[in-house]
């Protein structure tokens, strides 16, 4: 992509745009709004492929990132609120499903240890997790949504979190043997 | 290992899951340009999180939205050879070739306004009311010598960002424009890279009415973007119309 070669930036979409979109649809729960934030991250990543680095892992939590990034702005966004109010857009939630045809065997042994590694956090470490993975809300936002003090919801994110690194950075460290 | 440090570790895991606000925040991307252990830390959570949509249950994007990105960084990657096809000696005269179009589509603008204003209501005075959209000069201190022009479509959706004089960002650090309303969360623009002349052209998704918005800003955030800003302003616009 460096070299402004679009068929690089193919093959990084039919890699990666499944996973974009399909994060992009459990935030913002609507697939024109999720169309949207796939088609921002893809061409985020085309305007600054010069600072892109190949060897920061094996998945690309930086494409992640942008997608996740722009899903929350939109999720924030007054017309955006509007619809959830009214009923338009039902906000998706985590739970996995038998994997599509398309998955490769790899890919679908990595998100069962994903799904196994979420479902063995305890409920209160996942929740605060989910709710600002997935919801973008802030500490103090989670500790109202939960009813908790934040010390408390700093430690369950804290706790959940190296629980979540402990299981899961083994399998997609890049210094990782294949 | 000072209390304090051991404070900040305790907010690593937070401020990867972007959930810091304020002076918290602020205080966190700080440390971790420092502290090599909280930006290992750091990198290590970021990764698990990128990895956290794998376990969702997979679905395949629209077929027509590849031909959408496709057809967008084609013309971008146009855009940038034919920089590279301008002669170095005529390179001078792209910027006030530049600010002599936005002139006169803003002298049309006007004339335009003017027209509606004289006719009656009619089918030639809807043909009339498609403005050429809205045109707004940031500018500041924060960067000597930068400037950024936002022209906004007239659907008030879209709109072209273009920078010149800004610094060429390290790895790791991006520029963030931000849609500020009046009492409301700050909304992100995008982000954007300047090119080794300090210089960038940009497609922006506007996120909300201009009317609405009470300051457009641009601010330096970590490469991935920002929810808030979390730096100056490096250069602001609060008046256009």
């Amino acid at each position: 992509m460096r070299g402004g070669d679009e068929t690089a930036l193919e093959v990084l979409y039919k890699r990666y745009a499944g996973l974009v979109f399909t994060l992009a649809l459990r935030i913002v729960g609507d697939r024109e709004l999720a169309r949207e934030v796939l088609q921002d991250a893809f061409l985020r990543c085309w305007d600054g492929r010069e600072t892109y680095d190949a060897g920061r892992g094996r998945v690309p939590w930086w494409l992640i990132g942008i997608a996740r990034n722009r899903a929350i702005d939109l999720l924030r966004s007054r017309p955006h609120q509007a619809r959830l109010r009214e009923g338009e857009i039902i906000p998706g939630d985590a739970r996995t499903s038998d994997p599509g045809p398309w998955e490769a065997a790899d890919a679908v042994g990595l998100r069962r240890a994903i799904t196994s590694a979420l479902e063995s956090l305890p409920t209160a470490q996942r929740r605060a997790i989910e709710l600002a993975y997935y919801g973008g809300l802030t500490q103090s936002e989670i500790a109202s949504e939960l009813g908790e003090p934040l010390g408390t919801v700093k430690s369950w994110t804290r706790e959940g979190m190296e629980r979540l690194r402990i299981s899961l950075w083994p399998l997609i460290d890049p210094k990782r043997e294949e | 290992m000072t209390e304090d440090h051991e404070q900040l570790i305790e907010n690593v895991a937070a401020y990867a899951l972007d959930s810091l606000e304020g002076p918290e925040r602020a205080r966190m991307a700080a440390h971790v340009g420092t502290c090599e252990r909280c930006a290992s830390q750091l990198e290590e959570y970021q990764a698990v999180l990128g990895s956290l949509p794998i376990g969702l249950a997979p679905i395949k994007p629209p077929a027509e939205a590849w031909t959408a990105i496709r057809t967008a960084a084609l013309q971008r990657a146009s855009r940038g050879r034919m920089e590279r096809i301008i002669p170095t000696k005529w390179r001078w005269a792209t910027w006030p070739l530049a600010v002599g179009l936005v002139t006169g589509m803003l002298a049309w603008s006007v004339w335009i306004q003017r027209e509606i204003s004289l006719r009656p209501p009619g089918p030639d005075v809807e043909a009339l009311a498609r403005r050429p959209g809205r045109l707004v000069i940031l500018t500041g201190t924060g960067v000597q010598g930068a400037s950024a022009r936002l022209l906004v479509a007239v659907d008030g959706r879209h709109g072209h960002l273009a920078i010149a004089g800004m610094r060429p960002l390290p790895p790791g650090r991006t520029y963030q424009l931000w849609f500020v309303p009046a009492s409301a969360t700050p909304a992100t623009g995008g982000t954007f890279v300047v090119d080794t002349a300090g210089r960038a052209w940009v497609s922006i998704a506007v996120p909300m009415s201009l009317d609405e918005t009470h300051v457009i800003a641009i601010t330096e955030e970590p490469s991935s973007g920002s929810r808030a800003p979390t730096g100056n302003y490096l250069l602001e616009a609060n008046a256009w119309r």
